[in-house]
């Protein structure tokens, strides 16, 4: 890591424990920035706000204060990524550039940013890679072939990769002052795409927004008029039980009929609507599709193997070999919790002591009479022969 | 060459390989055909060179179960034979898996379409279980679609036969969230139940079109089971708290399984929660499963061919430069401006489709190989 000598020098923290994530906060406060960025430091979240990273174990590298000493401390960023606290700015740079206290470079008062991560080196890769972005903008579009854009982005994360690791510096600003001049024209045009892109993301979001609020207070006015539906139903309910000679069940079944046929008017212009008029329509159009080769009713199997009768039975009280003795053993346990049958063990010996042979199962065989030869103390009495 | 050199020979003239389609850990996957009848079949080529000890274990199991298995419901392995140091498995070739249709938002679902597939895994499934195999990773991304509608169960890789008693069974099979509780458990001695659990799990997937039950660790996966079923008493699952790997992951209620799912018709939650029972013993078995009132119901099961199909098939899947060029500066930025604007469901990561991987094959592939058509 000898690359990264510009770390050296920061991280002194108590107990000398580096990076150690233990006391920090959950939730960062967010602290009123004093210095304004000049060099894209601090990475901001939608909202527009900039997370800064904060710590229990901050120390100022420059002045040794540490939160304890001063619970209002707010380390901030330099252009050279080195930390330092606020009072130590103010002390150091108010009177002009200065050179930095470790690595000596000149550095201003305002080249001082908030701190995002946790791990300056990605700060530095944030920025550096938000940069580079700006300047190498081109798109697949502006390449003949995809051989050269690769050639190309491989070319960008040289660069990338230069500047992050402070390889050839002086060499790697000329190659981007030397692009920039070469592709200017088109930098600014996608810059202007990029633009009208995330314009018309914008523009999107907000009328899928607006669709939505309508929709809900679609609803609400449904709902709305559902409800004095019904109270005016009630109450004409109970002003022709009052006033008229008629059977009180039939009246009361007639306006019954007259709710429901609303409330069905109701839902179909609500679906015109658009509220999932799209399944509607192709449900549509499957069930038409659906109807052309007509549907068989369901076969549970569609071979014959049940369809002959097993030639041999399990013995109804299990076995007593030497194998399924554990599982015998331990009803209960946890066999029988994981699911595991002894039977099924039994069925399948069985099974394949007779399947193998092309043999109907012991067919017509009797352990008494001569033929073939089974040893008798399989067939004896661990077999029960169907009848 | 000896007799066995010579008929190795014999095999591999029948079968013509063509194109890449596919790679995973362990195999390549191409497309082929057979070279008499130009019939379409899928060559699966183990790479046997990288490991140390010998052939992998997955590649040994699919062989040894799927020459057992014919069935039509169980893809077929046509073939076996080596080339040089590989050995190529040859395969009927389908186009598509369920989890693809599952994920094509613009296909409709009829319940007669759901009965139709639940009855084709069910079928190739007793006929495993039938044959004393147990599956062991059943889940839509294994239950692959012939061009004529059959759903037919692949991927052998972690069936076993049914254990001999007193013999330990792993319990790091089935993916997570077709995992059954027994399994999450540690129980090393399981039956059949487990599969049908996986089916369970599947079934409710065709009726929500996402994953039912989707933990994101063993422990969360246990935890998510119990949240949507309730925790299991002594009484619903005896023995459960004497397993290995017992825990606790708190009380949670049982709510009846309507409330998710509020379309299905109730013969339908009944097998659904027949396949959901804690308890393996008392978990439905696939042939039961088979005779189950579901079926006979009005609908009928949808003729295969009818059954909707992906537009996008594993065919035709998209030419190799256009994955490649996506890969835009926006992504290096932190914090610039958002990413894709279409929210992609979420799904588990061994997933062949998934983008992720299919993007970093690509770009692989470009820097080694000149690019055709450019």
């Amino acid at each position: 890591m000898a690359s990264r000598s510009w770390l050296q020098g920061k991280t002194v923290k108590k107990g000398g424990a580096v990076g150690s994530n233990g006391h920090t906060r959950p939730t960062t406060p967010q602290v009123q920035s004093t210095s304004t960025t000049i060099f894209g430091g601090g990475v901001k979240d939608p909202s527009g706000r900039t997370a800064e990273y904060f710590s229990m174990d901050d120390q100022c590298p420059v002045c040794k204060s540490d939160r304890y000493l001063n619970p209002k401390l707010r380390l901030l960023v330099s252009s050279c990524y080195h930390k330092m606290c606020e009072s130590c700015i103010d002390r150091l740079f108010t009177l002009g550039p200065a050179p930095c206290p470790i690595c000596n470079t000149v550095l201003r008062k305002l080249a001082f940013t908030p701190q995002t991560f946790e791990d300056l080196g990605v700060e530095k890769e944030v920025a550096i890679r938000r940069r580079i972005a700006k300047e190498f903008n081109k798109r697949r579009e502006d390449f003949n072939d995809l051989r050269s854009f690769n050639d190309y982005l491989e070319q960008v994360e040289d660069i990338a990769f230069n500047l992050i690791n402070d390889i050839d510096v002086p060499e790697t600003e000329k190659r981007i002052a030397v692009y920039k001049a070469a592709n200017a024209a088109l930098i600014t045009l996608n810059l202007q795409r990029e633009e009208a892109y995330a314009l018309a993301l914008k523009e999107q979001e907000e009328f899928e927004r607006h669709e939505r609020e309508q929709r809900a207070a679609e609803l609400l006015r449904e709902e709305e008029t559902e409800r004095a539906e019904k109270e005016k139903e009630r109450q004409e309910i109970i002003d022709k039980l009052e006033t008229s000679e008629k059977d009180a069940a039939k009246l009361i079944a007639k306006s019954r009929a007259n709710t429901l046929k609303r409330s069905s008017n109701r839902v179909s212009s609500m679906s015109r609507l658009g509220l999932g008029v799209d399944y509607a329509k192709m449900l549509k159009t499957r069930s038409k599709t659906a109807s052309t080769v007509l549907d068989v009713p369901h076969v549970p199997f569609q071979d014959n193997w049940y369809s002959f009768e097993d030639m041999y039975v399990l013995k109804p009280g299990g076995y007593d070999d030497l194998y399924s003795e554990t599982v015998r053993k331990d009803r209960e346990g946890i066999m029988r919790g994981g699911g595991y049958r002894v039977e099924e063990a039994w069925e399948r010996a069985l099974r394949f002591a007779v399947a193998g042979l092309d043999l109907l199962p012991l067919e017509g065989l009797d352990p008494t009479s001569e033929g073939i030869q089974i040893e008798p103390s399989l067939v004896g009495g661990d077999i029960v022969l169907a009848s | 060459m000896d007799a066995v050199e010579r008929a190795n020979v014999e095999r591999q003239k029948r079968w013509v390989k063509d194109q890449k389609v596919g790679e995973g850990t362990y195999a390549v996957v191409y497309r082929g055909r057979e070279a008499s009848t130009g019939r379409k079949v899928a060559i699966k080529k183990i790479k046997v060179g990288q490991f140390k000890d010998g052939l992998d274990m997955s590649a040994v199991r699919e062989v040894k179960y799927l020459r057992e298995l014919k069935h039509q419901n169980v893809i077929e392995l046509l073939d076996v034979f080596s080339s040089k140091t590989n050995l190529n498995l040859v395969l009927e070739f389908l186009d598509s898996d369920l989890e693809m249709i599952i994920k094509d938002r613009s296909l409709v679902f009829l319940p007669a379409d759901i009965k139709s597939w639940m009855a084709m895994t069910f079928r190739g499934l007793e006929f495993c279980h039938r044959n004393f195999v147990l599956h062991r990773d059943l889940k839509p991304n294994n239950l692959l679609i012939a061009s004529d509608g059959q759903l037919k169960i692949a991927d052998f890789g972690l069936a076993r036969d049914f254990a001999d008693p007193g013999y330990k069974m792993t319990c790091q099979v089935i993916t997570r969230w077709y995992r059954p509780p027994e399994l999450l458990f540690g129980c090393r001695y399981y039956g059949t139940a487990v599969d049908i659990w996986s089916v369970g799990c599947i079934f409710a997937e065709l009726m929500l079109r996402t994953p039912y039950l989707a933990g994101e660790s063993d422990m969360d996966q246990l935890k998510t089971i119990f949240r949507a079923l309730g925790t299991p008493t002594e009484q619903d699952w005896p023995g459960h708290t004497k397993l290995p790997d017992y825990i606790t992951v708190g009380q949670f209620p049982k709510t009846p399984l309507r409330d998710l799912f509020t379309a299905a018709s109730p013969d339908a939650l009944n097998l659904l929660s027949k396949c959901l029972i804690y308890e393996p013993r008392r978990r439905i078995s696939a042939k039961d499963a088979l005779h189950h009132q579901y079926f006979f119901a009005q609908p009928h099961p949808s003729y295969p061919s009818k059954l909707p199909k992906c537009a996008t098939q594993l065919a035709t899947a998209q030419p190799l430069e256009e994955v490649d060029a996506n890969v835009d500066m926006e992504s290096t930025v932190a914090g610039g401006k958002g990413g894709p604007i279409k929210a992609r469901p979420k799904r588990k990561l061994n997933s062949p489709y998934d983008d992720s991987k299919s993007r970093s094959i690509a770009r692989r592939l470009d820097f080694t190989q000149p690019i055709p058509g450019s």
